[in-house]
């Protein structure tokens, strides 16, 4: 390799000096396919439907629009203008394999795919508290992503977590629904398996194959999941899962449960009505504790004592996610009595890990249920995602309700994808070094076809990058440093939990959106719009005057040609076509001030609809 | 509507989505002319009943304590140190802290006996904003964004839906967003109501703002014919929408410095009072909702001295916003709701303060065709339960949509296409409306 490529490489596997950037293979995949082989394979798999339905191909990307693309795909920061340049002149054939390899080996892809994750389960989080710790769940990805743990072993760590939710990132699921075990079945359902069973919560699917009970089997693995406040000297102090097995149980729900039999132990005179003090005297105060509330809401006749009668009618207001040490179906017909005892039993093969099992043992087997090989699901959720991500659309739509009865696109490609997948051992970062890798993925994006039903991934499609690729992309092109951006003017006010935010956590707070939608629902908002056109955070930093990074610009160049396109190689890492210069040429001509235009180009440029998409 | 529904087909990549194809059946049922033609007069003649009608939400984040607001209970233990005063209905009484609200009984129906049994902000928060209790795989609209959807006008240059002042978790958090409905619907939002909202003020002119535009719409063309003509044109109808905004005469309507000194006064200084004031502008400027913020009512400790302080913040405004908007001819047709998401303990527990209590709690309801002077339901005699009349979230939920001529029943397709109704349940409660 020659010097100045040994230069360049490093300058773009950011923070890492490793100047192959093979992927580490282990011995027993040797016999695996290689990425190159795979994509190869799916390549020919789609081709081979697109030539039999004579959809006409999109050529293959340039090197600028390709390296922009996978830049942002895996690592989620735009090419810098040098690097676009360089990877340009570089004549290697094997450039775009090996620069797939650097920005996997760059501690960018972690930071990239994990803010993916930490939108995917922290957008859908029923528990609102919970935002407050997505940050501590996103780290604790984004660790797992850079270290290259298998999928599996990931997924298993989220669904087995317990401890405090500020130290063990993950236990962010289970914290997000506030270890409400219907909501954290339906979630690690929909995102691990691509999956929507809540549907059934109430009743037979209704479109798809799964009964009711079905659903209520799965949620019969989290029950015993709990989310509790951390008391320190009578202070709360933050909230921890932990695993609630029989020992533990929630006196309210021991009351509605059983009132005869907590009378009975407790009524010391045996007039059938339980006294505060006798309440007093149960195990550990526990009833003791709680009597005056449920006086409150209970003592229907008003003599400060509660009868089994009265005990059994109290409602108490719900507490989901606390205390329920077994899942109950509600009955439909009489929502207020307790339901049916339903045991865990997996719905794609129907295995059962037996009774009366405690939490550790029920989500344990819960993860190996969804983990196990022989589950077509789990590889192709994530594969369906991957995809959806790179491509702009999964092999099944939406991406996460993808079965059973769906059919996707080119079955048999997923199924090669899925195969290979497992046999490397739920390798992340060989999966995106697969995709990567396609001729599809490195297809050019080109103009519409009339046609409404084409078969996708005969070209690339642009895809609105996400907020936090996109606020990388702008401190890449305004040049400031994350740190020290000043958090001030402009941004949206935080309310309760807005206070401290980074300038980041502010921005996405305008611009984050649900990696889950579908491409064609993200059209952006008004919000981002203004913020984009005005907000005076990014005045300085757009201003021709100072040190700014369009001031740098214009003393460098003073030939308008070469600052016109070095602002384009900037915000949208390519060359201007000559159309484009002529426009921009024009402009300066009619605005006169030199500055002024070319404020006002930067501006058009960051405001384009190219400069917030991948292409 | 029906422009509504090309566009959107016009907007997908893939032409019809599957949200896309469930509005081109009913589309083309009306093609098709499986409406009679009285049926599309009668749609017409619902339309124009329901034009020009609004809400403004008083939104008390937190919980506030019915018996520290709309139901005291001074003669009983559980009542506290709260009095009652008069109102200028007579046999009506509310808490001491509200003596402006007092003077404008005769406009407020006040339900003494909402239940429910949330009892948790976070999913309380985002049932009283939905009418659904929060799902992880569901994005339910706001009632807001609902009811923008249904009877919003087209051509209000300013958003339809409007939140001011900060709220819990911020926008698209605790079912405050549009949900499924889309970016159309999704609330606007205005963080500090005494300047404009932010970043709609342009820093180098209008002038070179438009120039800007300008530049940038010759920019966008080479995306355009690069295959990117779909985003390109989804980029341009959002930036419309927002230069509009920047550059439309109606975004005075944002600024209240031409409001006389006086009213402003009687608003109240506070952030909430103001944000009444603007509140009043947006909607005679034709914005559908307006949520006014405020908290926080979570009085665990210290409930007497922090409802007092929280009541003086509301009182001014609340009560001003109902007389400016009599005065103006406004109150028949905008509805003015005030509410939170629980009650709160009628037991004062040992810290001074009340704790979460869903079994009861009060909601107060003005204006859009709602009969004044009236109390709906009652709380037992210790306030711990509801005594008569007891009103759901869903029972309220189907009052605000009749008063706003929306069809409650109507349901929108979900992206999972599963038919959501706007209201799941729940009966008018007729005696509001006399």
């Amino acid at each position: 390799m020659a010097p100045w490529l040994s230069r360049f490489w490093v300058s773009l596997s950011v923070g890492t000096t490793c100047l192959t950037g093979t992927l580490m293979v282990h011995a027993a995949e040797i016999s695996s396919p290689t990425a190159a082989e795979v994509a190869q394979q799916v390549d020919r798999l789609i081709l081979t439907e697109l030539e039999a339905a004579q959809t006409p191909l999109a050529g293959l990307a340039n090197d600028e629009d390709f390296l922009r693309r996978v830049s942002f795909d895996i690592a989620g920061v735009p090419p810098t203008p040098q690097q676009v340049t360089l990877f340009g002149l570089n004549p290697d054939p094997r450039k775009r394999t090996e620069v797939i390899q650097q920005l996997l080996a760059s501690d960018n892809y972690g930071k990239n795919w994990g803010s993916y994750w930490r939108d995917v389960v922290y957008l859908s989080a029923t528990n609102m508290r919970a935002r407050g710790a997505s940050t501590v769940f996103e780290e604790w990805m984004v660790d797992q992503l850079n270290q290259n743990r298998p999928w599996d072993a990931i997924v298993t760590d989220i669904l087995t977590a317990t401890g405090n939710i500020g130290e063990n990132g993950a236990t962010g699921l289970v914290f997000a629904h506030g270890g409400e075990a219907e909501e954290v079945a339906a979630e690690a359902s929909r995102i691990f398996l691509g999956i929507q069973m809540q549907c059934a919560n109430c009743h037979d699917h209704p479109t798809d194959i799964w009964k009711r009970e079905q659903f209520h089997e799965l949620a019969a693995y989290f029950p015993r999941a709990s989310v509790r406040p951390i008391q320190v000297d009578g202070m709360q102090r933050g909230f921890e899962v932990v695993s609630v097995n029989q020992t533990q149980r929630n006196p309210v729900e021991a009351f509605r449960e059983n009132p005869e039999r907590i009378v009975s132990m407790l009524d010391r005179n045996r007039d059938r009505k339980l006294s505060k003090s006798e309440a007093e005297g149960g195990p550990m105060g526990q009833f003791g504790r709680i009597f005056p509330r449920l006086i409150e809401i209970g003592d229907t006749n008003k003599d400060g004592m509660l009868s089994v009668e009265e005990l059994r009618k109290i409602e108490p207001p719900m507490m989901p996610g606390r205390g329920n040490t077994e899942h109950y179906m509600a009955d439909l017909k009489d929502p207020s009595s307790k339901g049916t005892l339903i045991q865990p039993k997996f719905f794609v093969d129907e295995s059962q890990p037996g009774k009366g099992l405690s939490d550790l043992e029920r989500r344990q087997a819960a993860a190996k249920a969804f983990t196990d090989p022989e589950n077509p699901w789990f590889a192709k959720a994530i594969i369906n995602r991957v995809w959806n991500e790179m491509l702009g659309q999964g092999f099944y739509m939406p991406v996460d309700d993808m079965g059973p009865t769906r059919s996707p696109a080119y079955p048999e490609a997923m199924d090669t994808l899925a195969a290979a997948f497992v046999a490397h051992h739920y390798n992340l970062k060989w999966l995106i070094e697969t995709v990567a890798s396609t001729q599809t993925y490195q297809r050019q994006v080109r103009p519409q076809s009339v046609s409404t039903d084409a078969l996708p991934f005969a070209s690339q499609t642009p895809t609105r990058l996400r907020s936090d690729q996109l606020y990388s992309a702008l401190s890449t092109v305004l040049g400031f440093s994350e740190s020290a951006q000043p958090a001030r003017g402009g941004m949206m006010a935080g309310g309760i939990y807005g206070g401290g935010r980074s300038p980041r956590a502010q921005f996405n707070q305008i611009f984050t959106f649900d990696p889950s939608t579908p491409q064609e629902d993200i059209t952006g908002n008004v919000q981002q719009a203004l913020f984009l056109m005005n907000t005076p955070a990014f005045r300085n930093a757009v201003s021709a005057t100072g040190n700014s990074r369009l001031s740098q610009i214009l003393r460098k160049y003073s030939d308008d040609q070469d600052a016109i396109s070095e602002l384009y190689l900037l915000a949208l890492a390519r060359e201007p076509s000559d159309r484009e210069l002529q426009v921009c040429q024009k402009y300066l001509g009619e605005v006169g001030s030199r500055g002024e235009a070319y404020e006002d180009l930067l501006w058009s440029l960051l405001n384009s609809s190219e400069f917030l998409s991948k292409r | 509507m029906f422009q509504a529904w090309q566009e959107h087909v016009r907007l997908n990549r893939q032409g019809l989505s599957r949200r896309g194809f469930m509005h081109a059946v009913s589309a083309s049922a009306i093609a098709a002319g499986t409406l009679s033609f009285r049926d599309v007069v009668t749609v017409r003649a619902d339309d124009l009943r329901r034009q020009g009608r609004s809400m403004i939400l008083l939104w008390m984040q937190g919980g506030p304590s019915q018996l520290e607001t709309f139901d005291p209970k001074p003669g009983h233990e559980n009542g506290g140190e709260t009095k009652a005063i008069d109102t200028n209905v007579p046999g009506i009484q509310i808490a001491e802290a509200w003596t402006n609200v007092a003077k404008v009984a005769d406009q407020l129906a006040i339900i003494r006996s909402m239940t429910n049994k949330e009892g948790q902000h976070d999913r309380a928060t985002y049932q009283l904003h939905t009418g659904y209790i929060p799902s992880g795989s569901v994005k339910h609209p706001a009632l807001g964004s609902n009811i923008a959807h249904e009877i919003a006008s087209a051509e209000v240059d300013i958003p339809s839906v409007v939140a001011i002042g900060g709220g819990r978790g911020g926008m698209g958090f605790g079912g405050t967003s549009a949900g499924f409905l889309g970016v159309d619907y999704e609330p606007f939002q205005v963080a500090d109501p005494s300047r404009l909202p932010d970043n709609v003020a342009v820093a180098n002119g209008e002038g070179r703002y438009r120039r800007r535009l300008g530049l940038l719409g010759q920019i966008e063309q080479e995306f355009a014919q690069r295959g990117g003509e779909v985003v390109v044109d989804n980029h341009r109808r959002i930036y419309d929408k927002a230069s509009k905004l920047v550059l439309s005469p109606k975004t005075k309507a944002f600024d209240l410095s031409d409001e006389p000194q006086s009213l402003k006064q009687q608003y109240g200084s506070s952030s909430f009072g103001q944000g009444c004031l603007l509140a009043r502008r947006l909607v005679e400027a034709g914005v559908t909702f307006v949520e006014v913020r405020h908290g926080s009512w979570d009085t665990h400790q210290d409930n007497f001295e922090s409802t007092t302080r929280l009541a003086g913040e509301v009182d001014p405004g609340f009560a001003a916003l109902i007389s400016d908007l009599k005065d103006r001819g406004l109150l028949e047709t905008t509805l003015v709701a005030w509410m939170g998401e629980f009650g709160r303990t009628p037991r004062v527990n040992p810290r001074g303060g009340r704790d979460h209590y869903p079994r009861v709690f009060n909601a107060v309801l003005a204006g859009g065709g709602v009969k004044g002077g009236q109390v709906i339901g009652a709380s037992t005699k210790d306030g711990t339960a509801v005594d008569h009349d007891p009103v759901s979230v869903p029972d309220l939920f189907c009052s605000i949509c009749h008063s706003l001529g929306v069809d409650p029943a109507k349901e929108n397709m979900s992206p999972l296409g599963r038919p959501m109704k706007i209201v799941d349940g729940g009966q008018v409660v007729s005696t509001l409306f006399g």
